[in-house]
């Protein structure tokens, strides 16, 4: 009985189980290809989400750059970005600083409405920099954009005056897209005002004004957009844009490669070389907008002066520093690590910026001597030991030193290892640590290194990334309150600092900044090893006009924004487009076919089980 | 955490003298809710003392003032002397909260509850193949072990267990999503569902299923090989038994022998295995999450252990010690059904 019993649900389930494997089959068949559209007119960009994706759609609150790339492309700002990162116009026509240097009044556009069709006006703006400047948890993300902000007022609905504390030459690009600050709609935001920290923003389509409108978002899945047609600065060429999340670039290739998608911003040497091959698809090299390279702990201290860390006594010595500097062949790391895709460094700030890049005057540069290092280190009395490790004359110590890598950065494995062959032709030795970045962060603010990787990547004003070399954020004596890279403070650096800052003719701002990397690359503090180009997939039959600008004489493009390639993508002739679609299908129908089989060669199994069974017994 | 629970209700099972089933079920609460604290602790020590600086990778790319950071810490929590951490976290833990994420800006608890339903269904199904599939290989090769049948079956099986997980979900991928020679794209890259279809009824449900033939498929090929050698092995050790000679002499056929006398005596390792399985299933699987951008747990877990997000970390530290220990508990509590010895100690 017990047998006979256990046999039916065995048959029911065998039943129940080829049922669905048929419905499936069937199903499998029907359902639309992959790349459907809402309706045969209508056309949907379809794009890799950037980066970690979002943590936030509240625009107070959010880091990452999935989010900040939405809010540039749904809210507005004051003003927009032309294609070599110079600010221009978008809510604001015009702007012009007082003699004083101190009062800066933009014109705002009038007429221009939200997407629930109230008018967009200076109060709107006024609010939202008032909020940030007055409320500590709406300024967690962007508090320090406005800090040097005495007063911001709207006089007229077209009208907004920001006074500032000290005169402030950055003042235009404190409201741009994507890195700036994103100005929101007063008549929605200010009934969640006091109760900020908990607005997760998921009332869709969500209000706001840009090039596109949120109208769906599901976590670490996908957001989904609607274009606006009467964008001010330029209708969308799309109707429609998906960003979907992929959490490894490789399925983000899969299914640019299976037409899935239409482009990837960010692919990685390997992959880019991979797809190159590829007749569909558009390989394109943008300069690289973040550096790569090493720190040096050559003076761990606190702002009053008092040392801190463990770090190596001999990095102190610029002899020492200009060694390794010397030792350092960054043509090849460009060549191996980046498979050529890269730009040699020497300046602090990335290629992506032309206005701000500085490059070392011929005759000025390091060049890759080993020879020279040897030397220069023989002079000042660095003798080898017997393991042929040099000795540190002043506190007798062997320079054997510590480089800390970051756990989760392939490029940082591939320069250590050629890093450590280097320094060991010129008797140091290197020992490499590889961390997690947030242990690699908190052995940073201790000055508990000697030596390590690191990578920034900076948006079109400089002034935070150069801030970061300022005696004002090394920490406290108490270990607090520090925010420093490298522990550099330098006085005419910090001079020129504050010199960039009150210089507002942009041009002359650019000679000075030119004159801040100056003094950093003769420091040898922070050693820049390379650019690393943005590598971009788009294909050919279904999206075009999406990499913006022209390819420079070695056919690298300019920096890309989502908030440009997005607007100006438009839909690739239709023709091909259907045939992509139809090879979608195709593959469909054998997914059908192949379940199919499955169910049935499962049937007849269990069928001839079953009577095979009966028969015995 | 497998461990600790394990090892902390096993001294716990040895002092259950009487045979009732109320006083053997409240020894094993009692011993589950210990194992609970136990890795409560565990999981506020080595997150809390792990080296890092959340606030700084937090903020890392945005340009943040020392005010601003100070101010993020003390928001956080960060700059509180731990023993109020450890009480805060102990207690909300106890009132059913998890904390507020530092990335995500949101509560654990409705972090965690979006993701259990895609973690479930992809575990779940998985989980589910890979032991009926494991099964019925491990009882057919036991059977007939040094079989042509057997031959293939542990050597398929034990090649795919020791291929690394993210390999053959990459492999995978690029040959079903891709397309390789004659092979066309057959299912989705990534993803859970399509965005231009409607994301409700039976398009959807076709849609999501479609999604999950891949990281399913990866997840089974490589789990199932376990089931395979633990049935496989418990078979072969029955087979000698006096009880099958008589089962035979009774004149069964070799089928009913199997499948009525040895399968039942021989399933009792697997069941441990099956109820630990499932006691994992919700911590999902990172690298096919990763892989195929599978919106799981597993995954979850990660994000939150780069910055280090702590109330994330410890949330679902919370979520999954809970699930094992609840699984094992009832693999304790079904135990006693299905082995005569356990009600008999």
């Amino acid at each position: 009985m017990r047998t006979g019993n256990s046999r039916r649900r065995l048959a029911l389930a065998a039943c129940a189980l080829s049922g669905t494997l048929l419905a499936g089959a069937t199903a499998f068949a029907a359902a639309p290809a992959a790349s459907a559209t809402p309706a045969p007119q209508e056309s949907t960009l379809r794009v890799k989400m950037s980066g970690a994706g979002i943590d936030t759609l509240n625009p107070f609150l959010a880091f990452f750059n999935g989010a900040l790339d939405t809010f540039g492309l749904i809210y507005p700002t004051l003003n927009s970005l032309d294609e070599n990162g110079k600010p221009g116009p978008y809510l604001a026509e015009s702007w012009t600083p007082s003699e004083d240097k101190l009062t800066w009044t933009f014109k705002l556009r009038d007429g221009l409405k939200w997407s629930d069709g109230k008018p967009i006006t200076a109060e709107d703006a006024a609010w939202t920099f008032n909020l940030i400047m007055t409320d500590a948890v709406a300024g967690t993300a962007n508090g320090s954009l406005v800090s040097n902000f005495e007063s911001v007022t709207a006089p007229d609905p077209t009208t907004l005056v920001i006074k500032t504390k000290a005169p402030q030459a950055n003042v235009i690009y404190v409201s741009i897209p994507i890195s700036g600050i994103p100005i929101v709609p007063k008549h929605i935001w200010e009934p969640q005002a006091k109760n900020l920290k908990d607005v997760k923003n998921d009332t869709y389509p969500i209000v706001g004004y840009g090039p596109w409108t949120l109208t769906e978002y599901k976590a670490e899945q996908y957001a989904k957009f609607d274009a606006n047609k009467d964008f001010v600065l330029g209708k969308p060429g799309f109707d429609h844009m998906v960003q979907q999340s992929f959490k490894s670039t490789d399925a983000a290739v899969a299914a640019l490669r299976s037409g899935q998608i239409d482009y990837i911003n960010g692919v990685n040497p390997t992959q880019f070389k991979a797809l190159q091959a590829d007749k569909s698809l558009l390989t394109a090299q943008e300069v690289g907008n973040g550096w790569t390279g090493i720190e040096v702990n050559y003076n761990a201290r606190t702002r009053t002066g008092k040392k801190i860390g463990t770090a190596h006594p001999a990095l102190g010595d610029p002899v020492l520093r200009r060694a390794i500097h010397l030792a350092t062949d960054k043509k090849t790391l460009v060549a191996k690590v980046l498979d050529g895709m890269g730009v040699v460094g020497a300046g602090y700030l990335p290629p992506a910026w032309p206005q701000w890049t500085w490059a070392p005057a011929a005759g000025q540069e390091t060049p890759f001597d080993l020879a020279q290092a040897n030397k220069i280190l023989d002079e000042a009395g660095y003798t080898k030991g017997a393991d042929g490790v040099r000795v540190d004359p002043k506190s007798g110590k062997p320079l054997n030193l510590r480089l800390g890598i970051h756990a989760d950065d392939t490029a940082d494995a591939g320069i250590s290892t050629y890093l450590k062959g280097w320094l060991e032709t010129i008797g140091i030795k290197l020992k490499i640590q590889t961390l997690s970045m947030s242990a690699l962060n908190s052995d940073l603010a201790k000055g508990d290194w000697d030596i390590l990787m690191d990578g920034w990547t900076t948006g079109p004003d400089p002034t935070y990334l150069l801030g970061l070399q300022t005696c004002a954020v090394l920490p406290k004596d108490d270990g607090t309150g520090g925010n420093t890279d490298s522990f550099f403070c330098d006085k005419a650096y910090d001079e020129l600092f504050k010199k960039q800052l009150t210089t507002f003719d942009q041009d002359e701002r650019a000679k000075v900044v030119a004159d801040m990397q100056d003094i950093l690359y003769k420091a040898d503090v922070n050693q820049m090893h390379f650019y690393a180009n943005t590598l971009d997939v788009a294909r050919t039959d279904t999206v075009s006009g999406l990499i913006t600008g022209k390819p420079d004489a070695q056919g690298m493009y300019p920096a890309q924004t989502a908030f440009w390639s997005y607007l100006k993508a438009a839909p690739a002739a239709a023709k091909q487009a259907a045939a992509g679609s139809e090879q979608g299908g195709g593959g469909l129908l054998w997914a059908g076919a192949g379940v199919l089989a499955v169910a049935v060669i499962g049937g007849v199994l269990v069928m001839r089980r079953r009577s095979s069974a009966g028969d015995r017994e | 955490m497998t461990v600790s629970s394990l090892t902390a209700s096993a001294p716990a099972a040895k002092k259950v003298k009487s045979s009732g089933f109320l006083p053997y079920l409240g020894g094993k609460l009692v011993a589950a809710a210990v194992s609970f604290f136990v890795t409560l602790v565990i999981g506020f020590a080595i997150f809390t003392l792990m080296p890092s600086d959340p606030v700084r990778t937090l903020t890392r790319g945005r340009p943040t003032s020392e005010a601003q950071l100070a101010q993020l810490r003390i928001q956080l929590g960060l700059d509180d002397p731990l023993w109020e951490r450890f009480l805060t976290f102990v207690g909300n833990t106890f009132k059913g909260e998890l904390g507020y994420s530092w990335q995500f800006q949101q509560s654990v608890s409705s972090l965690v509850a979006d993701r259990l339903g895609p973690t479930l269904l992809l575990m779940g199904t998985a989980a589910a193949l890979s032991i009926a599939i494991g099964l019925w290989l491990g009882i057919r090769s036991g059977w007939r072990h040094g079989s042509l049948f057997d031959k293939i079956a542990s050597s398929t099986s034990l090649t795919l267990w020791s291929v690394p997980t993210f390999w053959l979900g990459m492999i995978l991928l690029v040959v079903f999503s891709v397309g390789v020679g004659p092979i066309p794209s057959l299912f989705p890259a990534g993803g859970m569902s399509e965005p231009s279809l409607p994301q409700e009824g039976w398009t959807h449900v076709v849609d999501v299923a479609r999604h999950l033939v891949l990281p399913c498929l990866t997840m089974v090929l490589v789990v199932f090989a376990q089931y395979v050698t633990v049935m496989r092995a418990s078979i072969i050790d029955e087979m000698g038994s006096p009880y099958l000679l008589t089962a035979r002499a009774k004149g069964l056929t070799d089928d009913a022998v199997r499948r009525r006398h040895a399968v039942p005596n021989a399933l009792l390792p697997s069941v441990t295995m099956i109820f630990m399985h499932l006691g994992i299933l919700v911590s999902g699987a990172i690298t096919v999450e990763a892989v195929y951008s599978w919106p799981g747990l597993g995954y979850l877990t990660y994000e939150a252990l780069k910055i280090p997000d702590l109330p994330l970390l410890q949330g679902t530290f919370i979520v999954f010690s809970a699930s094992v220990i609840i699984m094992n508990l009832l693999a304790d509590v079904v135990y006693r059904f299905l082995d005569p010895r356990v009600r008999a100690q």
